[in-house]
């Protein structure tokens, strides 16, 4: 039954080698998207292209509905399966503040890597600053220390906040998906910028 | 159909089985701490060992003892009737459908008190209902129920109630724990199936 | 000659089963900010030791004498880069570039970029994750702190698009 380095003496050069071929297989994923380029990326936010949205919301509903199969054909224990914490402040402002950084950098650390693995130089800068960003972090924590910690809600879920089983709020989830991809859709042929698309 | 619509199609098809496939969903811990420890101080949760043993000779449907101790100790000497989810096993099990059922008491026992206790709140943290805890525990147990005597001249009526429960209950703790395995085994199977009843239909 | 990038929802279904892959076999989803982090953390222990060790952020990477440098996050991110070239050779999309719209200067896009680069990873550490560690792979364990963070993401980057428009259109 998966995840399969929960098994106890699972060892660690494994671990790590799998985690190199998870990294690779996500950054073909990534740039075969397209997302090695900024200006798709931004294009989400101005209309001309919707790939972001699409690609995002698959990805994590194949996840989704393939981890529940998964598990209920007892192949995965979810319960060994981080669920990410919630601490909703840092949530919130560091969204905000991620949010501008995207919209000026044209890029998220994953896609901004794989970008600099095809020669994108502003993905080189974007890296650099990403780097310099995380170093600042570090370095200025105790300041933001209990900002970061504020609001601890443990590993919180959304159907459990709802009230609703997992399957339910999964179907609702792609329904609301399949409606953004209609009109993501829409908002291409309304907003297109023929002399972008065709350059990226 | 383009690739949005056949992709739309297969992920709603496969939304539609999840939210009707019997997922027992996984639980995380519902409740602030400090709500779950007034509610564990305050609220009427202990039964004391004589009310476990008239459950007990009663063969009462309504409650479920757990013995939290370790499968050695539970198969050496148990309170007849009780299932065993050792307290270690308790996070890594699906409890749903030991703890989770319509109308019955889980009524939580071990040595003493502390493993109970937390076993409670855990339960309680899970969103389970009707959590109770025997008072005392087996220590408890063995002080009132097998090893107690009465003594005086006169005995009130309640007090010979008290007496007869305890001597019945001693008794069958005696008998049942001296069974064999198997025995023992066949007795614990014949109850699993007519819980399953209570708990069964097409729900 | 340039090849066409893959159809969205096909190239999502495989980054879908590259998440379900991460969580089956090793219990967790993907990251990105995280391997920037290591990197960052790695090379602060090698230069300066002793601030490192003083420090309540470096420090705990230290402990126990682990190495930040094998990290699964770390580990993960150098296969990113090793994926995206891949890919690019694949694709014949290997070229040096700048991407950013004509009206602007080069200058000010890789300003842009630098400074860009630091606010999202800085927001990132706060946050406790990015686009892919909290919103992508968040999502597809239904976690609330994941959903929170993605839809600040988009939000905020919905409202500041309007005043960067000229870097992109």
């Amino acid at each position: 039954m998966g995840p399969f380095t929960s098994i106890s003496g699972f060892p660690a050069w494994l671990d790590l080698l799998i985690a190199f071929i998870i990294g690779t297989g996500f950054g073909f994923a990534l740039e075969q998207a397209g997302f090695s380029s900024s200006r798709k990326l931004v294009g989400m936010f101005y209309g001309y292209d919707t790939t972001v949205i699409k690609v995002f919301f698959t990805a994590s509903i194949v996840a989704l509905v393939g981890s529940q199969f998964l598990s209920y054909f007892g192949l995965l224990n979810l319960n060994l399966v981080f669920v990410n914490e919630y601490y909703v402040t840092a949530a919130i402002v560091g969204g905000v503040i991620m949010g501008a950084g995207f919209i000026m950098g044209g890029f998220c650390p994953g896609t901004g890597v794989s970008a600099l693995s095809i020669g994108k130089i502003d993905a080189l800068f974007y890296v650099l600053g990403g780097l310099t960003g995380a170093f600042l972090f570090a370095e200025t924590y105790p300041l933001i220390q209990h900002l970061a910690d504020n609001a601890y809600r443990g590993p919180v879920k959304i159907n459990e906040v709802l009230g609703l089983t997992p399957g339910l709020f999964t179907l609702l989830l792609i329904a609301a998906a399949v409606i953004m991809f209609w009109l993501a859709e829409l908002a291409e042929k309304k907003f297109a910028r023929p002399d972008i698309t065709n350059q990226i | 159909m383009n690739t949005r619509q056949k992709i739309s199609v297969i992920l709603l098809l496969l939304g539609l089985i999840l939210a009707f496939l019997p997922l027992s969903g996984n639980y995380s811990f519902h409740g602030k701490p400090d709500k779950l420890l007034t509610e564990a101080l305050y609220e009427n949760t202990y039964f004391t060992a004589d009310q476990v043993a008239r459950f007990a000779i009663t063969e009462d449907s309504t409650i479920q003892l757990i013995d939290l101790r370790s499968p050695e100790e539970f198969r050496s000497f148990s309170i007849p009737g009780a299932i065993n989810i050792p307290y270690g096993e308790m996070l890594s099990k699906d409890l749903e459908s030991f703890l989770n059922r319509e109308n019955i008491r889980n009524i939580f026992y071990s040595n003493s008190d502390y493993n109970a206790n937390y076993a409670f709140v855990i339960a309680k943290g899970l969103g389970f209902e009707n959590n109770y805890v025997m008072k005392g525990g087996l220590n408890e147990w063995y002080r009132v129920v097998m090893n107690s005597e009465f003594s005086g001249d006169k005995i009130t009526a309640r007090e010979n109630a008290i007496f007869e429960t305890r001597t019945r209950a001693r008794r069958l703790f005696t008998e049942m724990n001296s069974m064999p395995d198997s025995l023992k085994a066949k007795y614990r199977e014949s109850k699993e199936i007519e819980r399953k009843k209570l708990d069964g239909g097409c729900e | 000659m340039k090849n066409k990038y893959m159809n969205p929802y096909l190239a999502g279904t495989l980054l879908g089963l590259v998440l379900l892959s991460a969580m089956y076999i090793a219990g967790r989803g993907l990251g990105a900010s995280g391997g920037l982090k290591y990197c960052v953390v790695s090379v602060v222990g090698a230069l300066d030791k002793p601030h490192a060790e003083r420090s309540t952020y470096y420090s705990k990477y230290f402990e126990g004498g682990q190495k930040p440098l094998t990290n699964w996050l770390t580990l993960e991110i150098f296969g990113v880069l090793a994926g995206g070239f891949i890919s690019g050779a694949v694709s014949k999309r290997l070229t040096f570039k700048i991407e950013k719209s004509p009206k602007i200067s080069n200058t000010r896009r890789l300003t842009l970029a630098f400074i860009g680069g630091m606010f999202f990873v800085y927001g990132a550490q706060l946050a406790r994750g990015c686009t892919s560690g909290a919103a992508l792979s968040g999502m597809a364990v239904l976690s609330v702190a994941g959903f929170v963070t993605m839809m600040a993401i988009f939000g905020s980057a919905y409202l500041f698009a309007w005043f960067f428009r000229k870097n992109w259109i």
